[in-house]
């Protein structure tokens, strides 16, 4: 172990963490501020990272694209086509209530996999899609790592000024009176299930940029990526134990679930291998049980939601 | 759980990382990375136990390099990119491996190698990664597998049935990523060599009838049908009902087609002109020797990719071992040990093999699972042989080139 190895295994986790903390951040709009439960986050994570994939890398015979666009333009077509399929489920499932709303999404989260995995001119199918460029890729390992946590840092940061500033305004304060009590919204005249949908659509985008900052990340997707367990359950393992919310209680989230994660099999790897191995199958257990240990003795999580101080009366 | 059992609990683990982690300048660490958890874990803890039964070996006769022990870090990739990353970061980093074998699955692999071992100039020998999509990694000749790519069966296929004069086919192929990526490998080799795909289509799992594909195909006008599906499912439905209604004359399937349920369903005198090819590395020494030595260490040489595994760590070994332990020399080390010519090493012969490296004698080594002549990118061409009824059972009729 030395300075070096760690410094670049620190900036791996940070990208990570940065890619993860905008997923959060994108469940956060949906569920912190606007109560929309979604248990299909890793489908749009999924949306976001083949859109990016199809539009930016080098062209292949079997499946649709390698148009190698600029970068940016993946970007923002991770996040345009994220939020354009978003809509229409919104726009059905919205209709439904809390747990309703989850088993719906979990359901389109599977649609969208399979669509993935069996619709090969699309997406490459089971093969997946190689020859995403990464930006700065052709510098060396450790320049270009750090090289693309800036990127993500940047965006992570923008992420997070853009919501909070939406929050704090009158749209914020909207979305909270319609997720605390929605007769009570509706009642002030506020047009409930179009606000739903915008919060559903928007926090969809995010998870969108999120899978493209996946993919350029690892120059490669397969469908493999979509797992349930690493792209929807540690999201809101994340946000809970940060704070729903709160947003920065997402991204501390992120960090606090990933570092856990991935730090923990260090730790057991200093076991003896027999014992390492089979300690890895503990880090699953570990994650489940710091999520029942948050919930039982801290609901409200690490940063809870900061509640909006009330004008002082004139 | 009390507080005390708690506190020591935490102190045996501590202790532990104390007792283990001794420092010898001369040991080499090597990460092997597989899919522990996540959809595959019933398959890789045979596989890691086949890779460390080989790295027990070197350790056993004689270790590696001046003396040095080979240290194993066992890394989760859990089957997908996230993963997979994660474990191979930490394992090029902190553990500071200069090699890995695995991740196991295609997506880890990919993953595994785009964004850390090949930017950090780690070799990396995958026994189970069969997407073809692996091939086309730009690897700065990193990236080896002891596996052979889905696209040599059904390429080996096409030429086989060329050079036994089949110039036009029918294909159905079961539409999931096995059927499909023999499918296509298939068509485009059959092709290219002159010949004709008179009806081409995929089919779902499981329905009662496929009569209705079956005509559609046989309406191009070819006599002989390649099915790639399994022999065991829906393999054999399409293979009776192309039978009962004397669609085609001729059927030939891949491996998953040699199955004894066909002949036991069907009936030998049914099947006189159905063919299979199917991967062979039966009977030879170097199998032998893997299936001795690690049913010997309590393992199950049946279970699928241990033989790959295997493979993958003993040539890991002996690259380094090559290589005299300098990293930028492992790829060429390994090209040079695994391929001919060379003195042959088998399986579990560490002790033999490393004196012929002291030695400066060029190595060749026969894996449990074949030859290991690498091509360019890193591949190995399965060995296939194409196989037809006999009795109950299968007889190879030929070897697939």
């Amino acid at each position: 172990m030395d300075i070096v190895g760690l410094a670049n295994y620190a900036v791996f986790m940070a990208i990570l963490i940065g890619i993860y903390a905008l997923l959060a951040l994108g469940l956060n709009i949906q569920w912190g501020f606007s109560g929309l439960f979604n248990a299909g986050i890793a489908g749009f994570f999924a949306i976001g990272a083949y859109t990016s994939a199809i539009i930016t890398s080098i062209p292949a015979a079997h499946r649709l694209g390698g148009f190698e666009l600029p970068l940016l333009l993946g970007w923002a077509g991770a996040m345009v086509v994220a939020a354009a399929i978003a809509w229409p489920i919104g726009k059905i499932c919205l209709r439904f209530r809390a747990d309703y709303l989850a088993i719906a999404t979990i359901g389109i989260a599977e649609i969208i996999r399979l669509v993935i995995r069996t619709e090969g001119w699309l997406t490459g199918g089971v093969r997946g899609i190689t020859g995403v460029p990464r930006p700065f890729g052709d510098l060396p390992y450790m320049q270009s790592q750090i090289a693309y946590l800036a990127i993500v840092i940047v965006l992570v940061l923008l992420a997070y000024l853009l919501v909070e500033r939406q929050l704090k305004a009158p749209w914020g304060r909207m979305m909270r009176a319609i997720r605390d009590n929605e007769n009570a919204a509706a009642a002030m005249g506020k047009q409930i299930a179009a606000r739903r949908l915008q919060a559903f659509v928007f926090g969809s985008a995010l998870m969108g940029l999120a899978g493209a900052l996946f993919v350029h990340f690892n120059r490669s997707i397969t469908p493999e990526a979509i797992d349930p367990m690493i792209a929807t359950f540690l999201i809101w393992i994340m946000l809970i134990l940060g704070g729903s919310g709160n947003n920065r209680g997402a991204i501390l989230g992120a960090a606090v679930i990933w570092i856990i994660w991935s730090v923990s099999e260090l730790l057991t790897d200093r076991l003896p291998t027999e014992l390492a191995i089979q300690a890895k199958y503990v880090r699953v257990f570990i994650i489940g049980l710091t999520l029942q240990l948050v919930l039982r003795f801290r609901p409200e999580g690490i940063l809870p939601e900061r509640q909006p101080v009330p004008p002082p009366r004139t | 759980m009390n507080k005390k059992t708690l506190a020591s609990l935490v102190g045996a683990v501590l202790g532990a990382a104390v007792l283990t982690a001794p420092a010898h300048a001369q040991n080499v660490k090597v990460g092997l990375l597989g899919g522990i958890t996540g959809p595959i874990a019933a398959m890789a803890p045979s596989m890691l136990d086949a890779s460390r039964l080989a790295f027990n070996q070197v350790n056993e006769q004689g270790g590696i390099l001046n003396g040095g022990r080979l240290e194993v870090v066992v890394g989760d990739s859990a089957c997908n990119p996230q993963n997979a990353t994660d474990a191979a970061t930490k394992a090029v980093n902190i553990d500071r491996v200069i090699a890995t074998v695995g991740p196991h699955c295609s997506g880890a692999v990919l993953a595994a190698t785009n964004s850390v071992a090949v930017p950090a100039g780690v070799l990396v020998v995958t026994p189970s990664g069969t997407s073809p999509e692996i091939t086309r990694i730009n690897d700065r000749d990193l990236v080896f597998r002891t596996v052979p790519s889905d696209d040599y069966q059904g390429r080996a296929l096409a030429r086989t049935l060329k050079a036994r004069g089949i110039t036009k086919v029918a294909v159905a192929y079961l539409n999931n990523d096995y059927g499909k990526g023999l499918a296509e490998s298939f068509k485009a080799e059959f092709e290219a060599g002159g010949g004709t795909i008179a009806g081409y289509s995929g089919h779902e799992d499981g329905k009662a009838s496929y009569r209705s594909d079956l005509a559609q195909l046989a309406r191009g006008g070819a006599d002989t049908l390649v099915i790639f599906d399994y022999g065991d499912g829906t393999g054999l439905t399409i293979l009776r009902q192309a039978l009962e209604n004397n669609f085609f004359k001729t059927f030939i399937g891949a491996d998953g087609m040699k199955s004894e349920a066909v002949i036991r369903s069907l009936g030998a005198a049914n099947l006189t002109n159905f063919f299979a090819s199917a991967p062979v590395g039966e009977a030879s020494a170097s199998l032998d020797a893997f299936r001795t030595a690690f049913s010997a260490a309590g393992g199950n040489p049946d279970a699928i990719f241990t033989t790959t595994s295997y493979d993958a760590a003993f040539l890991v070994a002996l690259a380094i071992e090559k290589a005299g332990g300098d990293r930028s020399k492992l790829a060429e080390a390994l090209r040079a040990v695994a391929s001919a010519p060379g003195e042959p090493i088998l399986p579990g012969e560490w002790a033999k093999a490393k004196k012929l490296i002291a030695e400066g004698k060029d190595i060749d080594y026969k894996g449990a699972a074949g030859d290991h002549e690498f091509d360019r990118a890193g591949d190995v061409p399965g060995q296939y042989a194409f196989f037809k009824v006999s009795g109950n059972t299968y007889e190879a009729v030929g070897e697939m080139k």
